[in-house]
């Protein structure tokens, strides 16, 4: 694929500036790349390579206690990236290969987690396996310390794998069933087509959801701050060292020490997956999946369906009903004071504002990443690499080092001096109470900017599915690259659209280490309000504004896919014409 | 006829903004009277209640965050240029102290200072008290019998062997509560120095030595064993005793009886160390380059009120208030009932940023075993 254009970067960049939409959209997506997620991260980065800074490094490197802490955050990562890929790819495939009952709604409660704060998960699992938990301690009585490392792999992983799950959904559907009609025809068994035909094709998927769970574990600083116990991790020593210390030199050190692994896993994942041809979507009719129905493949995998969503519903349906009973365990009177706090009380402003702020935010980081997965695998540009990258910093980087980067960098306005016009504002203060919209601005761009990797990463993944010679016919047919982009390439990878909005929207509701130190007393967040709730041992109020937090993304979900659709154009004409 | 319009146009510009430049520095103006965005320690419903009750005295529109004294003091810290609050109300004085040893508190002298007990009146009017409350420790019952002890009545009972993993405590570089109780230990171990030998445990302005300061940290890198996670905020613990995820939490005793009072009845119950606990005053003051000055000035005024203080048991914070005139409700702990430390403010606020630096880096990092 690609030989026309391969090896002649400069050639197509030329082309790109021959083509002033696409020229322009370059330099946009390039600008705002640099200025929110480059310039925030390049001043942590300067912060810790400070004298003093260095000096920590050493201090930091030599001394056991952060070598055990360093250990603890890569051990921690890896088993949640490796249990929550795993858990995401059965059920994945049991949702897309396998026949059998109550699928739909499997498949719906297996999409909860995504939709809720971390504290809402942690403090439930406190609820009802901690140290007094209802089960643990009520039915089985047993006292079981669930604080630390077991704790945080069943909670990181109910909270991230469905990342993986809809990713790898996505990619199996998307599979042409003629490759296994094939393998069958030249007399494979089914585990062989497994093993032979379905894992390859999914490696850039399965690849990544390790990366986005590692570093999403890596990263996470909800669930430590509730249940790390005394297993320490980078980021909650980053966090004490910030709301604590205001030490910026230390936490910018310690944030880099966490960058390195996430960066490393990265690479690996990108140098594997520009090795592997996973063209599946050509053009060609295909037909409709073979599902298993043989009963011993059939009924066990069905029994881990059934337990993975029984096992959420039993966690959320603790949420709802400690949101409804003054509190859990303790006093089960049913009451409707959590409610009226947060509809009518002072929790009211923080859900208003947390839905426009993440409402503006989710239109433009899923059209970013699909604009950057678009500039990324079709054209060969110098620098389109760099621009992935970049783009996946959002990421890739702790939250809480892009929440301080913007403190940096935000706090003052920008000036350039020119020299005929002198100096001009060129990005007013965006952080604090004080700034342009009571410092919602800075919340945005970091919703966006937290959101459009996984964007990205779902376009890309559908990108590399789909034979550019399609796209190729529409550009010989005489289309420019817009008309194209907008007719061909995004109904092919609407889904992937469809995934990058709904999880832009639900990561803007949910997201809290980015923006804990950008809240204000004008803008308040429902995450960082949860918090306070739950540290106060409110749960009542914390599982109130989940319930309310988890309805506001499923309508926004509703409301996405009647306007942007589930699935592509030429399932439809398939369907149409069989 | 060109240049003529350009004319025109230039003149109508300027008639147009000439007005407007005049207005907008009294808008301004103005518009400072209407807001008031109050930075609040205790917890988040007190916070509520206040600005609710401020609100309807006044008529300024008040909004708050809700943050731990560490945090609050690294915050205002952050950004002092351009400061986004204008008072600062609620948590141990010693991190008002620290604020105004950093030149991020600006003296204000309210009226009703003069009602104040002398040990609620900040160096300079930098700052008030605006309620008092005694460090203590908050166990659950149920828990404690389970364990087979009983309720710690000091502090050596914490290292008890049965407390492993069952005791919690906030971070102090977070927390104000938590640094109330590490100098608290700090003031008992000068005591213990000082009866040893005079002159070891205080030095001649009656601060704790390096010495007592060093033994405090013997004792919390010991304790540390039993300690199953340092929170943010300083309450936290108790609601951690409250649902049995651990046996005691070091808070202060009142936000354990707002425990008792909000369903935890007969669940947690409060003791105090007998060889002395530490208090907190908690303060308030004025912030340097405050947005809203004369509105924070009123809040300052109106807050060492009757009328304001007696808020505080309408959210069941049972602290003890600071003007005399307030009523104080049967289930408050009261002072005199325990038996405090000789707290000394002004040195645990000068000693704080250095002492929470090397309690971050010393202590909360260390494996337990």
């Amino acid at each position: 694929m690609n030989h026309l254009i391969r090896g002649r970067p400069i050639a197509e960049f030329r082309r790109i500036i021959q083509d002033p939409v696409l020229f322009i959209g370059l330099i946009l997506v390039v600008l705002f790349v640099s200025i929110t997620i480059l310039s925030p991260i390049y001043a942590m980065v300067e912060e810790s390579l400070t004298e003093e800074g260095q000096e920590l490094f050493d201090r930091y490197l030599s001394s056991p206690v952060y070598r055990n802490i360093i250990r603890n955050t890569l051990e921690m990562g890896l088993i949640v990236a490796a249990t929550g890929t795993a858990l995401g790819f059965l059920l994945a495939y049991i949702q897309v290969k396998v026949a059998m009952p109550f699928k739909r709604l499997m498949h719906i409660t297996y999409l909860i987690p995504i939709i809720s704060p971390p504290f809402a998960v942690a403090s439930a699992v406190l609820l009802l396996l901690g140290r007094n938990g209802i089960i643990s301690k009520g039915w089985l009585g047993v006292r079981y310390d669930i604080y630390g490392l077991d704790g945080l792999t069943l909670v990181l992983t109910l909270s991230y794998f469905t990342v993986a799950y809809m990713n790898l959904k996505g990619m199996m559907q998307a599979l042409d069933p003629a490759l296994d009609e094939a393998a069958t025809n030249l007399g494979a068994s089914k585990f062989r087509i497994f093993r032979t035909v379905t894992i390859p094709m999914l490696i850039p998927g399965i690849a990544g959801s390790f990366l986005l769970l590692f570093v999403e574990a890596i990263a996470d600083l909800g669930n430590p701050l509730v249940m790390g116990g005394n297993y320490e991790v980078l980021s909650t020593r980053i966090y004490v060292s910030i709301v604590g210390l205001y030490n910026t030199t230390a936490a910018a050190v310690l944030s880099v020490i966490l960058l390195v692994p996430s960066l490393l896993v990265f690479m690996v994942q990108r140098y594997w997956i520009s090795r592997t041809s996973v063209v599946s979507v050509t053009g060609k009719p295909t037909g409709t999946p073979q599902q298993i129905t043989h009963p011993l493949v059939r009924w066990p995998l069905f029994a881990v369906g059934i337990c993975a969503s029984l096992f959420i519903l039993l966690v959320y349906g603790t949420i709802f009903a400690g949101a409804f009973t003054k509190i859990l365990n303790v006093n089960n009177e049913f009451t409707l004071d959590h409610f009226d706090f947060v509809i009518n009380g002072y929790g009211s402003e923080a859900m208003k504002d947390t839905t426009q702020l993440a409402a503006i935010a989710t239109p433009i980081a899923g059209l970013l990443g699909m604009i950057i997965a678009f500039l990324v695998v079709r054209k060969k540009f110098m620098g389109r690499a760099a621009l992935d990258f970049a783009t996946m910093l959002g990421i890739a980087v702790p939250g809480t080092i892009i929440g301080i980067g913007y403190l940096l960098v935000f706090n003052t306005p920008n000036e350039i001096t020119l020299p005929l016009l002198g100096t001009i504002e060129v990005i007013p203060k965006l952080t604090g109470g004080r700034a342009i919209f009571g410092g919602a601005g800075a919340i945005i761009l970091v919703f966006i900017v937290r959101s459009t990797p996984a964007a990205l990463r779902a376009g890309v993944a559908a990108l590399s599915q789909i034979d550019p010679s399609i796209e190729e016919a529409s550009i010989s047919l005489g289309a420019d690259n817009i008309g194209t982009f907008r007719r061909i390439t995004l109904p092919l990878i609407r889904p992937a659209f469809f995934s990058g909005l709904v999880y832009a929207f639900a990561r803007s509701m949910t997201t809290i280490s980015a923006i804990i130190f950008l809240t204000t007393s004008r803008t308040k967040i429902m995450t960082h309000q949860i918090l306070n709730e739950v540290e106060n041992g409110r749960y009542g109020n914390a599982f109130a504004y989940c319930v309310i937090l988890i309805g506001i993304v499923l309508t926004a979900i509703v409301i996405l896919s009647v306007a942007v659709g589930t699935t592509t154009g030429a399932e439809k004409s398939i369907e149409g014409g069989a | 006829m060109k240049k003529l319009s350009i004319l025109v146009f230039c003149f109508l510009l300027a008639a147009a903004l000439a007005p407007a430049m005049v207005a907008s520095p009294a808008a301004f103006v103005e518009a400072q009277e209407d807001t008031l965005t109050v930075l609040c320690t205790p917890q988040e419903d007190w916070c509520i209640a206040m600005t609710q009750a401020f609100e309807e005295e006044t008529g300024i529109e008040t909004s708050y965050v809700r943050m731990s004294s560490g945090e609050s003091l690294a915050r205002i810290r952050a950004t002092q240029d351009d400061p986004e609050f204008s008072v600062w109300w609620g948590g141990p004085a010693d991190a008002f102290i620290a604020a105004y040893e950093e030149g991020l508190i600006e003296p204000y002298e309210p009226a009703l200072a003069s009602v104040l007990a002398p040990n609620a009146v900040g160096v300079d009017h930098a700052w008030h008290g605006v309620y008092v409350g005694a460090l203590g420790f908050c166990s659950n019952i149920d828990f404690l019998e389970e364990l087979g002890i009983e309720a710690p009545t000091s502090w050596q009972d914490l290292l008890a062997p049965e407390l492993k993993g069952n005791v919690a405590m906030a971070h102090p570089a977070t927390s104000g509560t938590a640094f109330t109780a590490f100098w608290t230990v700090v003031t008992l171990k000068a005591d213990e120095l000082e009866a040893a030998e005079a002159g070891t445990g205080y030095d001649e302005n009656g601060a704790p030595t390096e010495a007592a300061i060093d033994n405090a940290f013997e004792y919390f890198g010991e304790l540390h064993q039993n300690i199953l996670q340092y929170t943010r905020s300083g309450s936290a613990p108790g609601t951690m005793a409250a649902n049995g995820e651990i046996a005691v939490a070091i808070i202060f005793s009142h936000d354990c009886v707002k425990l008792q009072v909000e369903g935890f009845e007969g669940v947690v119950m409060t003791t105090f160390p007998e060889e002395g606990t530490g208090y907190e005053i908690g303060g308030m003051g004025l912030i340097k380059g405050a947005p809203e000055p004369e509105a924070a000035k009123m809040w300052i005024e109106w807050a060492l009120t009757p009328e304001a203080q007696a808020v505080a048991a309408t959210v069941n914070s049972l602290q003890l208030p600071t003007n005399p005139e307030t009523p104080v409700s049967d289930l408050s702990v009261k002072l005199e009932e325990v038996n405090l430390v000789n707290y000394n403010f002004i040195a645990a606020g000068t000693n704080r940023t250095a002492v929470v630096e090397r309690f971050d880096a010393e202590i909360a990092p260390q494996p337990v075993e």
